[in-house]
């Protein structure tokens, strides 16, 4: 306790502390605010993924003790064949998928941007392979490309192009690749076309306006007012759909489960796999791991490209 | 746009929270119950099944010993991944169903079990050698087997009689030759080729034995892959999709060859009971012209598929004597025998005593499942149970291989391909 004579002087240069105060300072307030977000991703992001860099350095079965083995599971994924099928495999669908999904989302947008009748009502429609669960729309799209009940195969033979049953969809090992990929890009074009809209929205008609005066034609405005102000939106949106294709897991696993001999095997399925059917969690985690920094460099590869002009 | 009104979001805070503390306190509420036991399950391709064990089983045994027996299905599938969690964390349900080697998988996680073993068997005319194969880990019972779930045969009479055959063919040989004319029929045969669980190992495995090849040799260690038995096999199996079967087999998973049966695109497939039980339900006219036989015999015998079901009891379960006095009361005769009639011969036991039991009689097309069980065998075989069998199946290395010949692969290609997984997997390159 100080004396009581001081206390005056002291309350008058120094106010009493208030909690209130001390939270408002702006180095408090901030931390404050970060916390909980990053207790949240420590906890739910951090600790998996180092638990997992954890598990990719051990020989660990399921069910017994681990022991610590370096980089030994690593070594064995560089020298397993169908492990690099499975690189060449993610990489293929990975980018065919995102290009598919770029332009036509693009172009969807686009033409969702214009004035037309039940405007509303078709965004809304649009959304709906996004809305249906995966797992759910995987099933229909496996009755679909079953040559026995395919209405793809049963209009092909109807309009004598192939002779019945049709092509084998999923079981053509490069028709396979490319069945996934359409239902990658069938499911995957709402999210593009929606978040590519919403930016499109953003741009002021004004802008377009005086491009008009200026001469420019439609590809022209496209070109010189619509693409460079969309990068920024293009940007997020392939490097979230770049991270979603390239982990995918149940389209996967339903349709084809990385069959006909591996042709549609990914680092999701392949990984899974051999952790839980084969109890190797060390492995699988070393195979899922893998993803990692091919994915970090694609995505700063796409940052650097991509990267907003800063002098518009 | 979905709208909540304020009331119901409330209601449903509410009841979310209600469900979540629930959830929450259930296990302890259980934990507390000092006799009370959790018996995981797979669904059961025959629901009376799993009802007759909920409805009566567990019902009589709490009647007469006061211990709760609750009953706990896993949709088909996500057993292994149940059993993992369940093994990993050390909690969960007292006692599982564990197939293929999974007692040796998780065997320091799993209890026990040779006394009550070696009594069932001495009451019921004792154990078919093949249900220790999968489940006695160091000379221990770490599970009691109670049904093999056969993969048979399945084929339209109709139309084999059509192409001149009264009875299903006996060997490979012959089963490509009434293939071919089968397809030029326009009845093409479809067998599991692509990356499932159960029908594609159903018909491989023993294809790859009765031709007299092997993985590895009873040591478990030498790889022994590459041999012209194998290759024969391999030829074999590429002659018998491209000259009889549909296309599409390469991609199949389980479901595929039963959707494809049961609406007549196929004319021969390799399969559990469940064609035909489904047939009986919903196409009975098509159920009088479907026939189960055993598979056809190579140049080295004929062989089946091991597909073991077994209680295990976990490590965890508070009360082991609990649990093993109920697996022991299971296994008597009063209560196994209408448990497996309920599901007529889809489960196929492992006790001698049931060899000539009534539900043999109820469906003589049945019959040749109990006479596949003594020379059928896991995946790996010969060699004792391990994880390298494990990783074998999860990295699909001998489906694979045929397959990929079926897609036109050279013999010698895919026979290297395979030898050079199965090294790394046995760790002896």
């Amino acid at each position: 306790m100080t004396a009581p004579s001081l206390a005056p002087a002291l309350s008058y240069r120094r106010p009493a502390f208030s909690l209130g105060r001390w939270f408002e300072q702006p180095n408090v307030f901030s931390w404050l605010m970060v916390t909980p977000p990053v207790l949240f991703l420590a906890a739910l992001v951090g600790y998996p993924f180092f638990y997992g860099i954890w598990l990719s350095l051990m020989n660990r079965p399921v069910a017994s003790e681990g022991t610590f083995i370096g980089f030994a599971n690593y070594v064995q994924a560089w020298h397993d064949p169908v492990f690099w099928q499975v690189v060449l495999n993610t990489f293929v669908y990975t980018a065919v998928a995102t290009l598919l999904k770029m332009f036509g989302g693009l172009g969807l947008a686009l033409v969702m941007n214009q004035d037309f009748r039940f405007k509303n009502l078709t965004r809304a429609l649009l959304l709906l392979p996004f809305i249906v669960p995966t797992v759910l729309s995987t099933i229909a799209w496996q009755w679909i490309l079953d040559p026995a009940f395919s209405i793809v195969n049963w209009t092909l033979v109807a309009l004598n192009l192939v002779t019945p049953p049709g092509p084998s969809w999923l079981g053509n090992p490069h028709l396979a690749m490319g069945s996934l990929i359409v239902v990658n890009v069938w499911r995957g074009l709402p999210f593009y076309a929606i978040t590519l809209l919403a930016g499109l929205q953003t741009i002021s008609p004004e802008l377009y306006e005086a491009a008009t005066i200026d001469g420019a034609t439609t590809w022209d405005r496209f070109r010189f007012v619509t693409l460079p102000l969309m990068k920024p939106v293009i940007f997020i949106v392939t490097m979230f759909s770049v991270i979603f294709t390239f982990a995918d897991f149940q389209l996967i696993y339903v349709l084809t489960h990385g069959g006909p001999a591996n042709a549609t095997q990914v680092f999701a399925t392949y990984a899974f796999d051999i952790a839980m059917t084969g109890g190797q969690f060390g492995q699988g985690a070393a195979i899922a791991l893998t993803m990692v920094p091919p994915l970090a460099l694609l995505i700063l590869a796409m940052a650097l490209y991509l990267r907003p002009d800063k002098t518009t | 746009m979905i709208s909540v009104s304020r009331g119901s979001r409330r209601e449903f805070l509410k009841r979310t929270a209600l469900g979540a503390a629930g959830t929450l306190m259930a296990p302890s509420i259980v934990r507390a119950a000092p006799r009370a036991l959790t018996m995981m399950h797979e669904s059961s391709f025959i629901p009376p099944f799993d009802a007759f064990f909920k409805n009566k089983l567990a019902a009589a045994y709490e009647k007469a010993t006061g211990v709760k027996v609750n009953y706990d299905i896993v949709s088909v599938g996500g057993l292994l991944t149940r059993v993992t969690t369940a093994a990993e964390n050390g909690t969960g349900p007292d006692m599982s169903t564990v197939g293929f080697n999974w007692a040796y998988l998780f065997d320091e996680k799993l209890i026990d079990v040779s006394d009550i073993a070696e009594e069932i068997g001495k009451d019921s005319g004792g154990w078919y050698d093949n249900a220790k194969e999968a489940v006695v880990v160091n000379g221990k019972w770490k599970a009691i087997p109670y049904a093999n779930i056969g993969q048979l045969m399945n084929w339209r009479t109709d139309w084999f009689k059509e192409a001149g055959y009264e009875k299903f063919p006996d060997t490979w040989d012959e089963l490509l030759e009434a293939g071919i004319k089968l397809k030029k029929n326009g009845h093409p045969f479809g067998f599991e080729l692509g990356h499932g669980f159960g029908d594609n190992h159903g018909w491989l495995y023993p294809l790859l034995w009765s031709y007299g090849g092997r993985e590895v040799e009873a040591d478990g260690k030498t790889i022994v892959i590459d041999s012209d038995e194998t290759a024969r096999a391999v030829d074999y199996c590429r002659r018998l999709y491209k000259e009889t079967m549909l296309e599409d087999c390469l991609a199949w998973t389980d479901v595929s060859n039963n959707k494809a049966f049961l609406s007549e695109q196929i004319s021969c497939t390799n399969n559990a009971e469940s064609i035909l039980w489904a047939a009986k339900k919903d196409f009975p006219e098509m159920a009088k012209v479907i026939d189960q036989s055993q598979n056809p015999k190579g140049p080295k015998g004929r062989f089946h598929m091991l597909n073991p079901q077994a209680h295990a009891i976990f490590a965890h379960t508070p009360d082991k004597q609990v649990a093993k006095d109920f697996l022991r009361w299971l296994m008597k005769p009063e209560q196994l025998g209408p448990w497996y009639d309920i599901a007529v011969t889809y489960y196929q036991p492992f006790l001698h005593k049931y060899d000539d039991a009534a539900m043999w009689k109820v469906e003589p097309r049945n019959i040749p499942f109990r006479d596949a069980t003594a020379s059928a065998h896991l995946p790996g075989w010969p060699a004792p149970l391990s994880r390298a069998q494990s990783e074998t199946i999860a990295k699909y290395v001998v489906i694979d291989m045929f397959a990929k010949a079926c897609t036109g692969k050279s013999t010698k290609d895919v026979i290297a391909e395979a030898k050079a997984q199965l090294q790394q997997i046995y760790k002896t390159a």
